[in-house]
């Protein structure tokens, strides 16, 4: 039994180590360092989000509106680099997608409703907002310098791996030795419970979903500085590639279950199988189909194992 | 003769809940079935209304021995269960309801509204009953969903029609209702089964009684032959068999104390105090407003009225982090639904309330936590293979003294033990018991609520009885169990009230 569930927390890695051996056999072009640079810009933006995400379904909440929240705080982060220096500029962005985590948090806590159904939303509000403000158009006339951020490079390696690296350790480290991360886990194993023992219930899922806000707010002004320019329309869809990383990496929807290595290696699976069927000249369409199979594949496994290990 | 049930036994896993059910039912009779909780009432009544099938035993239906495959099967046969909880379809009209599932059979499976409408208004003022055909459900009160099952049942054409404590969460007046009801159904030669614990409402309604105890018929006979005291001692007369002793403390200071608490309808002017060292328990029907109590102490349902004073500060408690914070802990009922976050390992759920005490600088230190974890699997003998394993694994008794456990980590020192004894064995129940004891003798005031009574009088130094919201009465630890049953169940007069 215990070598069971060994495997099943190995299953995310052997899957990336498997899918990487096979690309690197299979295309020439794969392990060489222009690849490997772009498969992490690539997938930078929903990295970071996914981290978000991870800290929000641990604690057994769900955000939907994330990928709107890339365009209104790419917008919001955007707009005022005409006459403001650039990084006051990104903060704003990054404190718009924080705020809209604490809105989300707060209707959530205050009103009592269902995080599926704030978020779902809340996710058209943030849409609106981002078209509202931008008048519907992209913003554009941004500083040149501003393309450091997702084309730069430090020591050799892009700018957004270490931006990357950063928001990882920091939210393991939240996640595994503070209380924060210790109340997110109980409140999403067993919210009765949680309650029951103390915990601060309404102040942990607040700040779970302004920790999601924050890094999508980050998430958004490399998105922006991708396209150099805020798209209010940007994001589109990029809640679900976030949820899906974190499932495959072994998070559950039912909470209390999740990691930061688990969503970095269900991220860069996605990206990988991105990146392998361009490589190979698959019909991007069959992508989709790929990364919906990967997600049923995921889960359908880790529920077998899990009915399999508690006869 | 309408129902016969002869023998009846009936087992869940290891459990007997019935091991020998007699009952015999005439037409045109209210016939009473009495028990504390748990003597198998609820068992007994689910057999003959489909819904369990007996293990051995005989049942005769209007003289044919009979075996109902399911409840549709036995309403089928003219038997219907009016249920404490409402099985009815909340957002639907009452014509929907009293013909849901028999609707006409109409091409296309169309319904005609209209017609249903129609007999449903037609059956209501037959019987003279205050509901209305297109009234929704959902906008009832308990009595009127009651009488919505009634109507099913007479619907149904049936004639034998089973109350599970349909009196329970009715006003006065309603249950006045309910009687009239009754005796009108009783007078039209139907057979009721009428299961209550009020004593005091038995008179006034019922005809034969049969007393169940520990799963066994131990009365049959005419209610107008027995006094209270012959029908309490049927009820819980048994042989007693002691499995816990314990030695009583000298009390020390008073750490809890409770004054006029109120909470409108469950909690009536409660008032009581328990001192360190000292285990009082809280017995009392189901209904009585034991959980409440707890509730409201720990500050989940916080009273509108009343004090509560902790170590002799009267605290505000207003949430269950307040009431933490105060020094009380809560070991719920339903420990896997509230107690347990049992998908996370042992070790987090002994430090949770405690979180503070293995932090450095906002930083959880890990080799604290292991310490701690290990020092309280061993203090308390939680058998498991490590610290890391997850709490949903542990047996039922291993799972109640984490529970424990995280409180003794918190340093808490007023403690609500609700149910402590639910679903373990006898081992590991006294195993609770000698937890509780040595919680006490290390200074900790514990408040025990439990349906047992036997158990009470074992662990508790005095025993509060609750009833109908209220303090019924106060008796000390070495009691018996008629005493607290006669308090319990009984209107008891006012030279009973505790002060």
């Amino acid at each position: 039994m215990i070598r069971r569930v060994r495997l099943q927390k190995l299953l995310p890695f052997l899957t990336l180590a498997i899918l990487f051996v096979a690309l690197w056999i299979a295309s020439p072009y794969f392990l060489t360092a222009g690849n490997l640079a772009s498969i992490l810009r690539q997938t930078a933006v929903i990295n970071i989000m996914a981290l978000g995400m991870t800290v929000i379904i641990i604690a057994g909440g769900i955000d939907l509106s994330v990928g709107s929240m890339i365009g209104l705080a790419g917008v919001l982060g955007t707009l005022p680099m005409a006459n403001h220096p650039v990084w006051l500029a990104m903060m704003a962005g990054i404190a718009a997608g924080a705020a809209s985590g604490l809105a989300n948090g707060a209707l959530i806590t205050l009103l009592r409703i269902n995080p599926f159904i704030v978020t779902l939303g809340t996710m058209g509000i943030f849409r609106g907002l981002a078209l509202l403000a931008s008048n519907a158009h992209s913003v554009s006339g941004v500083p040149e310098s501003f393309r450091y951020l997702a084309d730069g490079e430090l020591l050799g390696v892009p700018f957004v791996f270490w931006i990357l690296a950063l928001c990882a350790v920091a939210i393991h480290v939240m996640l595994e030795h503070t209380r924060l991360g210790r109340y997110a886990f109980s409140i999403g194993s067993n919210p009765d419970a949680a309650f029951y023992a103390g915990v601060p219930v309404t102040m942990v899922t607040m700040a779970v979903f302004a920790i999601g806000g924050l890094l999508t707010g980050l998430a958004s002004m490399i998105e922006a500085s991708r396209l150099m320019s805020g798209q209010p329309t940007g994001g589109e869809g990029y809640e679900l590639s976030a949820i899906a990383a974190v499932v495959i990496g072994g998070g559950s929807l039912r909470g209390g279950e999740g990691s930061v290595v688990g969503t970095l290696i269900g991220c860069f699976i996605m990206g990988l199988l991105k990146n392998g069927t361009d490589l190979l000249g698959i019909n991007p369409h069959w992508q989709q189909v790929v990364i919906g199979s990967a997600i049923i594949l995921a889960v359908g496994i880790d529920t077998l194992q899990r009915k399999r290990a508690s006869v | 003769m309408l129902l016969e049930l002869k023998d009846i036994r009936k087992r869940f896993g290891g459990v007997v809940a019935l091991r020998r059910g007699c009952l015999n039912v005439k037409a045109g009779e209210v016939h009473l079935l009495m028990g504390e909780n748990g003597a198998g009432k609820s068992t007994l009544m689910k057999i003959v209304a489909g819904m369990y099938h007996p293990d051995a035993g005989g049942m005769h239906w209007q003289g044919k021995p009979v075996r109902f495959r399911n409840p549709a099967d036995a309403a089928a046969n003219g038997i219907a269960m009016v249920h404490q909880e409402s099985l009815l379809a909340p957002h639907l009209s009452v014509a929907e309801n009293i013909f849901l599932g028999r609707e006409d059979r109409l091409p296309f499976g169309w319904v005609n509204r209209k017609k249903a409408i129609a007999k449903a208004a037609d059956l209501i003022m037959r019987h003279n009953f205050p509901l209305s055909a297109e009234w929704r459900v959902d906008r009832l009160s308990p009595a009127g969903k009651q009488l919505v099952e009634i109507c099913r049942a007479i619907e149904q054409g049936s004639s034998l029609l089973i109350f599970d404590e349909p009196t329970s969460s009715l006003s006065r007046s309603e249950t006045d209702e309910v009687f009239r009801i009754v005796r009108a159904l009783r007078d039209r030669n139907m057979g009721v089964i009428y299961i209550t614990h009020r004593l005091e409402e038995l008179r006034s309604i019922g005809d034969r009684v049969t007393v169940l105890r520990d799963g066994e018929t131990v009365h049959t006979g005419a209610l107008a032959d027995l006094s209270m005291d012959q029908l309490i001692r049927h009820m819980v007369g048994r042989e007693v068999t002691s499995i816990y002793h314990r030695d009583p403390l000298p009390p020390g200071d008073e750490l809890l104390r409770v004054d006029n608490l109120t909470r409108h309808p469950v909690l009536k002017d409660v008032s009581l105090s328990v001192r360190a060292g000292e285990i009082v328990g809280v017995a009392g029907l189901l209904g009585a407003g034991r959980t409440e109590l707890c509730r409201a102490i720990f500050g989940m349902d916080p009273a509108a009225r009343g004090r509560i004073a902790i170590g002799g500060r009267t605290s505000h408690i207003r949430s269950p982090r307040e009431a933490v914070k105060a020094g009380i802990a809560l070991i719920p009922e339903d420990r896997q639904q509230t107690g347990l976050a049992t998908r996370l390992p042992i070790a987090h759920n002994l430090t949770i309330a405690n979180l503070e005490s293995i932090s450095r600088f906002g930083f959880l230190r890990h080799s604290r936590e292991r310490d701690i974890a290990a020092q309280y699997t061993e203090r308390l003998h939680i058998r498991a293979d490590s610290p890391a394993q997850l709490a949903g694994r542990l047996s039922g008794g291993n799972q109640q003294k984490v529970v424990i456990a995280k409180w003794l980590v918190r340093g808490a020192r007023v403690f609500l033990f609700d149910e402590p004894t639910r679903g373990i064995d006898v081992a590991a129940k006294i195993e609770v018991f000698e937890m509780m004891d040595s919680l006490a003798r290390s200074g900790a005031a514990i408040l025990m609520i439990s349906s047992e009574m036997q158990e009470l009088i074992e662990v508790a130094d005095r025993i509060v009885v609750m009833r109908l919201g209220r303090i019924a009465g106060e008796l000390p630890g070495r009691t018996t169990q008629e005493e607290i049953m006669r308090l319990a169940a009984f209107d008891s007069t006012a030279s009973e009230v505790a002060p």
